[in-house]
């Protein structure tokens, strides 16, 4: 329909209705000109609307060549927790450093492959004990004092000075730093440690500028920076966090100048402002049925990678029946991984066989080799074996968190039951416990079975395996599976150099673990993002961290996103608004009458 | 005739046990569920021995009535002590940069519902028992039942998603950002004559606003209506009609004014209201104020954060009551106190 043809039909209904309605009732002057003031304010209302700028007037595009935004506007539901890299170990804070920092060694994006960072070389010494770093000199932070030796061993001392949360990433390892020259540090380990490049490549070691993170102070809220793609301009806790271009950075400069990240409180807030345009990347973390929905819409495009997080089924293997390996066995074959997959989860997770995700070497399907998948009549035998039947049913407890693994945990709880429990053999009772609960009581060990889930803190098998079955370092699950030989195969592995011997010993650790079965994996998480469809560079890799350089954003000509029918509803809305204003004048009249 | 001073000095010393009960309350309470702070943060990866030391830091290892009474003496002096998470910040500068965004969206909602409160009741007090006055009375009955989740997602659908005129979270354009001065974005942007960041907050500002006073404007419409239905019927209106006062008149400057002093004293105990809906507001709309910040803090059993923001919480819901009691009696000269 013609807009103005529409508008001034309704201007013209509208004064002919006061008119009437003047002439009929005898409307005061008074209320003429409120009628007349509603009209004019509706008006220069629709006026306004109709008016406004576009995103950008097309005139300014220059002619030739794809242009790039130099804004990239990010939402997450995760909090920063400290931005200090002595406190901070929580995902998106690691992310946000890595953009703002750079450590001895950084990941290839989108491998797992290592390489120097911040360092030109670097030197093993001593069989594995000892670590020569030469550092780079073109390192500068974002304020221009350049990188030394002496500010990076200060760094890594103000690490273990503090004692922070991640300080174990030092404390664990090193013995004593020492500055060789200007450009040259020496560190010494404790033992030797096969892994240890990649424990340099955590945002434990980014150096920091001694002048703005005091050696025994945590500094929650500083923007100071280190030595990265990107500095921190403005920063308001749980609301925006705005980086912009560090330009002493050594190497390339970002391709986006100006990343904003902006904070929402849950995934259906994070999805609407996608679907709204307000920000043009939706990362951690999106449910699975708003992924689902975001990937049925044409302007956004989901990009989907492995994810190197984990979840399990402990067992208590000190509460009984859990103590049998048979009934942990039978439990182990029954679940079934591929339902909760695609039931909970839309597919959104890949069904996991061992505790090293897959695709990271040394990986094994172990327990497919030993259980198969949903292997109902090989969980009946074992029960069977163990002494149960249909009168005299296993009876296990079941614990799960309802929100700390997001909103689907109770689905996952009920499969896993449901599973159980169609082997007709077992009678599973699920309960839940708050997530502070849940930790203490499985830290005490009251816990039967649990649902848990693991983000690791490098990517190595070590950390897979180490924190799981070695016997002391899984208190934390209340479970102390103890075997002396899986003792030493993690131990040996642990100080192998050779990568081959390495791998050997943890197959050798996967399949001892399924035989024993004190952990079940069930399903690998896979990284959503969702973006904006002008969106590129967006590179996923198992380390789950977004590197926010790489990303770019095609500017298009103008779209006017259906004016034509926005238009038309905005008019309908106006017109209704006509209406309603007319009857209140119309019920002004009537007060007249008030008895 | 006791003074209006005596009065406001007996109010105020009658916040400080309802406060003391309050806080004993989540004091016991939040220690009563089990899992704490330490635990809850680096629960799962952390060693036995950090989590000892971590505990003796924050002083989670002493008695529950050493740990209380020596609460209790610090609050006295004013200090609300530090966050035990995340770089432990004192906890009265947590609630500072979190205390504006809650009062601007609370007032906000306040305004809305205040204004669409007496226009619906107006309109049902004026004709009624009529077809328009039944409207008003279900207008008011479904909008108190209406949850803010859903009725904000409806609102950001709409407004947001669909005709894109209002953004669907937070609370300014995280380009416009102005100058901190009170932390209220609507008067930091006027009072540096930054125009468009104020145009900005303003968009932010109009949904959550709208959600959280729609739902609480119900309760007005029903007040407002009953309230001037009373004036309405009493003897110095009909000699207002006797003389021949035009309605609009005898309306807006006999009747509301009288009507509007049970309104007030509504407004005062909504206030509180108002607060604990801005909690479900702010997470709907992404708010980064009290409510979604003492949400994540008892997740984290952070109990000196937690034990402040109520104490806060309380303090200011105690002012704003005793405020309106002195504006009650000051719109209404037969109040004494």
């Amino acid at each position: 329909m013609d807009n103005s043809l529409f508008i001034k039909v309704c201007i013209y209904s509208y004064i002919n209705m006061v008119r009437k309605m003047a002439v009929r009732r005898g409307v005061s002057r008074n209320t003429m000109i409120i009628a007349v003031a509603v009209l004019v304010i509706i008006v220069l209302g629709t006026a306004m609307f109709l008016l406004r700028p576009g995103e950008k007037p097309p005139t300014e595009q220059p002619p030739t060549g794809p242009v790039y935004a130099d804004t990239i506007i990010i939402g997450t539901t995760d909090r920063v927790s400290d931005l200090d890299p002595a406190n901070a170990y929580d995902f998106f804070t690691w992310e946000v450093l890595t953009n703002i920092g750079e450590g001895p060694f950084v990941y290839e994006p989108g491998t797992i492959e290592l390489k120097p960072g911040i360092i030109e070389s670097y030197e093993i010494q001593e069989g594995g004990k000892v670590y020569i770093l030469k550092l780079r000199q073109d390192v500068k932070f974002a304020d221009g004092t350049p990188l030394t030796a002496e500010i990076l061993k200060y760094s890594i001392d103000r690490v273990a000075n503090i004692e922070g949360d991640p300080s174990w990433f030092v404390l664990d390892f090193v013995e004593s730093t020492e500055v060789i020259d200007d450009y040259t540090l020496k560190i010494t380990l404790f033992n030797p440690v096969s892994f240890y490049p990649a424990v340099l490549a955590v945002p434990t070691y980014f150096p920091v500028n001694p002048d703005a993170y005091p050696f025994d102070e945590i500094t929650p809220d500083n923007t100071a920076g280190s030595v990265g793609h990107y500095k921190i301009t403005t920063w308001v806790r749980d609301q925006q966090l705005v980086l912009e271009a560090n330009e002493n950075y050594y190497g390339d400069p970002p391709k986006t100048p100006r990343i904003i990240v902006k904070f929402y409180s849950d995934s259906t807030a994070l999805r609407l402002a996608l679907e709204s345009g307000e920000i043009d990347i939706a990362w951690r973390t999106l449910d699975p049925t708003d992924i689902q929905s975001l990937q049925n819409r044409e302007d956004i495009n989901v990009i989907e990678a492995a994810g190197a997080y984990i979840r399990y089924i402990v067992f208590n293997t000190n509460i009984p029946p859990m103590d049998n390996p048979l009934v942990r066995q039978a439990l182990a074959a029954a679940v079934d991984r591929g339902a909760i997959a695609e039931t909970v989860f839309f597919g959104t997770v890949e069904p996991l066989y061992s505790l090293v995700p897959n695709g990271m070497w040394s990986h094994i399907d172990a327990f497919k080799d030993a259980y198969g998948d949903a292997n109902l009549e090989l969980a009946r035998d074992l029960l069977r074996q163990a002494g149960y039947s249909e009168d005299n049913k296993l009876k296990v407890e079941l614990w799960y968190t309802p929100a700390h693994y997001g909103t689907t945990e109770a689905d996952v709880a009920a499969l896993v039951k449901a599973a159980w429990e169609a082997t007709g053999l077992v009678e599973v009772t699920v309960k839940s416990a708050e997530w502070s609960t849940y930790l203490e009581y499985t830290r005490k060990g009251q816990l039967m079975i649990t649902l848990y889930g693991w983000y690791p803190d490098y990517l190595d098998p070590d950390n897979y395996l180490y924190p799981f079955l070695h016997t002391g370092s899984n208190r934390w699950l209340g479970n102390p599976y103890s075997d002396t030989e899986m003792d030493n195969w993690l131990d040996e592995a642990q100080v192998a150099t050779d990568q081959a011997t390495r791998e050997a010993l943890y197959q050798q650790v996967q399949q001892k673990l399924a035989e024993d079965a004190p952990i079940v994996p069930i399903f690998q998480g896979k990284l959503y993002i969702a973006t904006n469809k002008n969106v590129k560079g967006v590179v996923l890799d198992q380390m789950m961290l977004l590197r926010y350089w790489l990303i770019y954003k095609e500017l298009e000509n103008v779209n006017p996103v259906n004016v034509s029918l926005m238009t038309n509803i905005f008019l309908v809305i106006a017109t209704a608004q006509i209406f309603i204003a007319t009857s209140v004048a119309k019920a002004s009249v009537l007060k007249r009458r008030i008895n | 005739m006791v003074s209006i001073k005596a009065y406001i000095a007996t109010r105020a010393l009658l916040t400080i046990p309802m406060v003391l009960i309050l806080l004993t309350f989540v004091f016991v309470i939040m220690r009563i569920l089990p899992g704490n702070p330490v635990l809850a943060l680096i629960g799962m990866k952390a060693s036995e021995e950090t989590i000892k030391s971590l505990m003796e830091q924050l002083g989670l290892n002493k008695p529950l009535w050493q740990q209380y009474f020596e609460y209790i003496y610090n609050l006295l002096r004013g200090d609300l002590g530090r966050s035990m998470i995340w770089g432990r910040r004192p906890v009265i500068n947590e609630i500072m940069n979190r205390f504006p965004a809650t009062i601007e969206l609370t007032i906000g909602g306040f305004i809305v519902s205040i204004l669409l409160g007496l226009l619906t009741g107006m309109i049902a007090g004026v004709k009624p028992y009529g077809k328009i006055d039944a409207t008003m009375r279900i207008y008011s009955i479904f909008v108190y039942t209406l949850f803010i989740p859903l009725i904000g997602m409806i609102f950001q659908y709409v407004f947001g998603v669909y005709l894109r005129i209002l953004p669907v979270g937070g609370r300014i354009d995280p380009t416009l950002l102005p100058r901190q001065i009170t932390g209220l974005y609507t008067i930091d942007s006027l009072l540096t004559l930054n125009f468009p960041a104020f145009i900005s907050a303003v968009r932010y500002l109009i949904l959550p606003s709208f959600t959280l006073g729609l739902v609480l404007s119900g309760v007005y419409t029903r007040l407002v209506r009953s309230s001037l239905l009373e004036v309405l019927s009493q003897d110095f209106i009909r000699a207002c009609k006797a003389r021949g006062l035009p309605n609009r008149i005898i309306l807006f400057r006999h009747s509301l004014k009288n009507a509007l002093i049970p309104i007030l004293t509504m407004m005062g105990l909504q206030f509180a209201l108002l607060l604990a809906g801005a909690v479900l507001t702010e997470t709907t709309f992404s708010w980064p104020g009290m409510g979604t910040f003492l949400m994540e803090r008892i997740q984290y059993r952070d109990f000196t954060t937690v034990q402040g923001t109520i104490v806060f919480y309380a303090l200011f819901v105690a002012l704003i009551s005793l405020l309106v009691d002195i504006i009650y009696a000051y719109i209404d000269p037969r109040i004494r106190y």
